[in-house]
């Protein structure tokens, strides 16, 4: 007698024997029923699925307006749920339980409930989807509310539920009274030694990020793993690799999802993916509906709660984890096909304080416009160059928004992201460190898409820099603490580099005000307020310090052979301009609205990925 | 001592002075004193070269037996790199940051990651930084950065380089790539040097009111009296090798006083760009000859040894067997050092003919009393005479040496304070003394402080004065 649907399909020749096989590995690895596997690893498509079940006489209700008796589905576990794919509605007249499973003809649940809720069960049937919007809704607060404050109960000092301590208020207002007190006693000499002080900080954070980028190039000259090392890896010893893909309203780019999901050289049945969908996302729960191909991820709903954002969604999904690793990508991001063997392999190589490992990032439509020309320098720079760099020296490393890879229990112990944080990956790289813990490199690449558009990257860039001036105030709460966690040379490369990230992107533009004003309009006053001297000290650093990043962009075009676009590093000083507008908005959100998340909109761009992942050229040792 | 020891326009002294890296590498060892600064400098690197030769030795086929007592029978017995390293000039620093130049692309070659592209133009900048004349090295090395940029773009690879470009230029994707490839390796190799001048240029315009301001005021840039131009050589000449300073021959002494470059060309087995490399010097002081204004010191020809070493040392051991390799090696290492001894034989350049004689006299010298040098017998002199309340008139860019020997900057009028101006209109509202170059001194069209000014200011505004003391060159006046 067969015992689910997928037998049926199997029986009447819709569907292979051997793949069952394959189903009934994976559902016993995972704890998921059948009907769960065959959807979520690629092996049926749910069209196919509604229109043999309705073929079988299965006509599948609207299990989201079914009426329901709470007290049954309080009787179960939500990962049981999720698991299993069902969710008790009501008691019928009749004394069965009216039970709505994907699987209507799954035997062994029906058994399991029979047993739980001492009554007969009658199944109906329900889309898989409708089920998991349903039972998280109404089982997921316990653990929303765990992904939301279960950092801030274990570690209040480490979350960003509070942007600024008492404290810290005061040493900033104390510094604020005590600049403007001087500019009273004495309005010249302050303004003078203040225009020294910021022009000075410029400039050294700019020698650093130069610093930076030549250890970090360094670090081509001997590859983390290399090909042979990824062949020789036996595929019988993979660990389960989880995925999570937080998205919303990404409708457009479920199809591409999928395609760039396929091309992981991976072995499916140890992949873990999973979609993290907010519960008003309808759209991108329907474009997972209407898929006219196998999905090969699972759909995670999040309950609401605020705040809404990423690192909320990335913590919700970890309790359905079931890898040893885990990785995070978004919606639209390439990653080579053999990112995740190579972050095995790393991972087995490098000792075991390494926890994460970051991949780099680049773009596929960076020749749309300059843009994204601009955007592209500075990935390429970021992640090839000036990321080795601060792993080689022992510095903490802010991480990428994506292709961050995790040994999962670690990040468990670590207590995943902070949902307060609008940079929350940034800010888990400090705090891995502060842990103990390292951050490594590896040297594989995703494909993002760049962002296209000037005023939708202003609102990205806001939320970054934002999140660096948050990731800077939670980890500086106590900066005699976190020297003695990670060294002075990890808090000074911390305040050089991730404060001194934010503090260039305010400083330029009034250095940059003070140049114009005093070379090119030459306007007297200031030439009576500042000495030769300040001016000669201010002119050169601000000069040296463009010429230095224009520097660092040249740089990055070799390693990727990105010739074509070395002209453009010259166009940094006006693209720094964009960054300064994007630190000054950040800056106002942190004080009005600190956890507010600027949503980027992807898709914008006209370019295909997959025409674009053709010529991608894997970075080499050798050109 | 101007930085350190005055509170007058200091950051102006440095911004303007010519940021050489002689004078900064020299500031590190200013607590040894300012006399000995720059000599320590030098001594410290040299020894840094001689470690570096050895450590990239270390990497080559050749037995550590061989170019071990080679390479420091080079440093020890070869009297241009004794002379440089301590003289204090900057021979040194030259020869070190062109040996790490040529080091940094040979590297490149080997394994072409960024990092040694961008240590190369860092070096570059450097080089420019330790001599301005050398930026020109920018056109010498044109040729292989064009071939360089035909490798990478991995066209009909066991073709000639012409017919290569033949095929590159012919295909336009190739042709772009070819031309962005070529861009690249420019742009990254030359931003920074050319950069650094123009921000240099810009900063001297803005606040000097002269763009060359670095380039031409003795105030700023110590090559000014520190070089000779051809006329004064010619003039000066005693001897006999000025002529090659001038003439296009200077590629051909360069050679026949390096043996160990000949060598490495003899052994060299390569690619065409990686000799072009290796030849871009020469090609550089073709350039240079083009405008009779450079006149490079030979002594530079010092940089052709360590560059003519890690040559052999990347290049050197494939093209015969290394027994025959070690063989050309070190006989090329002994005609070395004999063609150092040859050519400061035969110097015209003082400073090393002075050398010379020195270490010719040197074990005389030691035994005997000690010879006071004239600056130092001026210095001695001032050093008796002034006070607070009487002070000195003196231009330190063409007395430096006297300033420098005084050991402080105690009763001086100097030209970095803003009333030096003044005081030479009117040297009697301030100064009791002046040092003023007589007619003889080679720096007497260097500085307003000199015979013929007396002479103007005794006539036109009566000035009053009385010799105190006076040496061949300099003499000292008092102000009535």
């Amino acid at each position: 007698m067969p015992v689910s649907v997928l037998e049926n399909m199997v029986s009447v020749g819709l569907f292979e024997k051997n793949k069952l096989r394959e189903i009934e590995v994976i559902s016993t690895e995972f704890g998921y029923c059948y009907i769960k596997t065959a959807l979520n690893f690629g092996f049926l498509t749910r069209k196919k699925y509604v229109s043999f079940l309705e073929e079988e006489g299965f006509e599948l209700v609207a299990v989201r307006e079914e009426e329901m008796q709470e007290s049954y589905i309080e009787q179960c576990d939500l990962l049981e749920l999720n698991a299993l794919l069902y969710v008790p509605l009501r008691k019928l007249e009749d004394g069965h339980l009216l039970v709505a499973a994907a699987d209507p003809q799954d035997e062994k649940l029906k058994t399991l409930l029979t047993g739980r809720f001492q009554m007969p069960i009658q199944f109906v049937a329900a889309s898989d989807l409708d089920i998991t919007w349903l039972v998280h809704i109404k089982r997921g607060e316990y653990y929303v509310k765990e992904a939301v404050f279960s950092l801030m109960r274990k570690d209040p000092e480490q979350s960003g539920l509070v942007t600024f301590t008492d404290p810290q208020l005061i040493v900033i207002f104390g510094a604020v009274a005590l600049f403007v007190s001087f500019l009273f006693i004495n309005f010249v000499k302050t303004a003078m030694y203040a225009n020294v002080l910021f022009s000075l900080a410029f400039f050294f954070i700019i020698l650093f990020k130069l610093y930076l980028s030549l250890k970090g190039s360094m670090a081509e000259m001997n590859e983390m793993v290399n090909k042979e090392e990824v062949q020789a890896l036996p595929e019988n010893t993979l660990p389960v690799y989880t995925i999570l893909l937080p998205v919303y309203k990404e409708d457009k780019l479920i199809r591409k999802l999928i395609w760039n999901l396929r091309s992981l050289d991976y072995p499916r049945g140890k992949l873990d993916i999973k979609l993290l969908i907010e519960e008003d996302d309808d759209k991108t729960l329907n474009a997972v509906r209407d898929l006219d191909f196998p999905a090969n991820f699972e759909t995670i709903v999040v309950p609401f709660h605020m705040p809404k954002t990423k690192p909320k969604a990335c913590n919700y999904g970890l309790f359905f984890c079931k890898g040893e690793y885990l990785a995070i990508y978004d919606a639209e991001d390439i990653p080579d096909s053999d990112q995740l063997k190579k972050c095995v392999v790393l991972f087995r190589k490098l000792p075991d304080e390494f926890v994460v490992l970051q991949g780099a990032l680049n773009y596929f439509n960076k020749n749309e416009n300059i843009l994204t020309r601009m955007f592209t320098l500075e990935y390429t720079y970021w992640f090839d160059y000036m990321l080795p760099g601060l792993m080689s020296l022992d510095i903490p490393i802010p991480l990428g928004g994506t292709s961050n890879h995790f040994k999962f229990d670690k990040l468990m112990e670590l207590g995943g992201w902070d949902p307060f944080n609008v940079t929350e990956d940034a800010d888990l790289g400090v705090r891995v460190f502060e842990k103990g813990f390292k951050v490594g490199v590896v040297n594989s690449t995703t494909l993002e898409e760049a962002n296209n558009e000037p005023f939708n990257w202003i609102r990205q860039r806001s939320r970054w820099i934002k999140g660096y001036m948050q990731t800077t105030l939670v980890h500086m709460r106590n900066p005699a603490r976190l020297i003695r966690r990670i060294g002075w040379r990890g808090f000074l490369g911390f305040n050089f580099f991730i404060a001194g990230t934010s503090i260039t992107f305010l400083l330029y533009p009034v250095l940059l005000g003070f140049l114009l004003v005093y070379s090119i309009v030459k306007l007297t006053f200031v030439t009576a307020l500042f000495p030769d001297w300040v001016l000669y000290i201010a002119t050169f650093n601000l000069v040296a310090g463009n010429t230095l990043m224009i520097y660092v962009n040249m740089m990055s075009v070799f390693k990727r052979r990105y010739y074509e676009l070395i002209l453009f590093a010259a166009l940094n000083p006006l693209y720094w301009i964009m960054h300064s507008i994007a630190a000054y908005r950040g800056l106002w959100q942190l004080i009005y609205k600190p956890f507010y998340w600027e949503k980027t909109n992807h898709g914008l761009t006209k370019v295909s990925s997959s025409a674009n992942q053709a010529h991608v050229v894997e970075p080499e040792a050798a050109h | 001592m101007l930085l350190f020891n005055t509170d007058a326009n200091t950051i102006l002294t440095l911004g303007f002075t010519f940021p050489s890296l002689v004078f900064i590498a020299g500031l590190v060892f200013v607590p040894l004193g300012y006399l000995y600064a720059p000599v320590a400098a030098s001594i410290v690197m040299m020894a840094a070269l001689f470690y570096q030769l050895l450590e990239e030795f270390k990497k080559s086929a050749f037995s550590w037996k061989l170019y071990t007592p080679l390479i420091f029978l080079l440093f020890t017995l070869h009297p241009m790199f004794v002379f440089a390293a301590v003289t204090g000039r900057r021979n040194a620093i030259v020869t070190l940051v062109a040996y790490l130049i040529f080091r940094s692309l040979f590297r490149y070659y080997k394994q072409p990651v960024t990092y040694h592209l961008s240590l190369a133009s860092i070096f570059i900048t450097c080089f420019i930084f330790t001599n301005y004349e050398f930026i020109w090295l920018v056109l010498a090395f044109f040729p292989f950065i064009f071939l360089i940029s035909l490798e990478g773009i991995k066209i009909h690879q066991d073709d000639s380089p012409l017919f290569q470009y033949f095929e590159a230029l012919n295909n336009r994707s190739q042709r772009r790539k070819l031309a962005n490839r070529t861009a690249s390796i420019y742009l990254v190799l030359f931003l920074l040097p050319l950069m650094a001048v123009v921000i240099f240029r810009g900063l001297n315009t803005q606040f000097a009111g002269s763009s060359t301001y670095f380039l031409d005021s003795q105030y700023a840039n110590w090559r000014i009296t520190g070089n000779r131009i051809v006329r004064n050589l010619i003039s000066s000449a005693t001897r006999n090798n000025f002529i090659y300073q001038s003439q296009i021959v200077i590629q051909g002494f360069i050679l026949f006083l390096t043996p160990i470059f000949v060598a490495a060309l003899v052994l060299f087995r390569g690619k065409l760009y990686e000799l072009f490399t290796i030849l871009a010097m020469l090609f550089y002081y073709s350039l240079m000859l083009l405008d009779y204004k450079f006149t490079l010191t030979l002594s530079y020809y010092l940089l052709f040894i360590p560059i003519g070493l890690v040559t052999i040392c990347y290049y050197g051991t494939s093209k015969y067997s290394i027994r025959t390799a070690s063989w050309i090696f070190g006989v090329a290492t002994i005609l070395t050092i004999g063609m150092g001894f040859y050519f400061f034989m035969h110097s015209d350049n003082e400073e090393e003919y002075q050398f010379e004689t020195e270490m010719n006299g040197i074990l005389d010298n030691w035994k005997g009393p000690r010879v006071l040098s004239e600056s130092e017998q001026v210095a001695n002199y001032i050093t008796s005479i002034v006070s607070d309340k009487n002070k000195i008139l003196v231009d330190d860019a063409s007395a430096y040496g006297i300033v420098v020997h005084k050991g402080d900057l105690n009763g001086l009028i100097l030209p970095h304070q803003k009333s030096f101006v003044t005081i030479v209109e009117n040297p009697t509202i301030a100064a009791k003394y002046m040092l003023v170059a007589k007619k003889d001194n080679v720096m007497h069209n260097q500085t307003v402080l000199n015979a013929y000014n007396l002479q103007q200011m005794i006539v036109t505004k009566n000035l009053r004065t009385l010799l105190m003391y006076q040496t061949p060159n300099w003499a000292i006046y008092q102000i009535e």
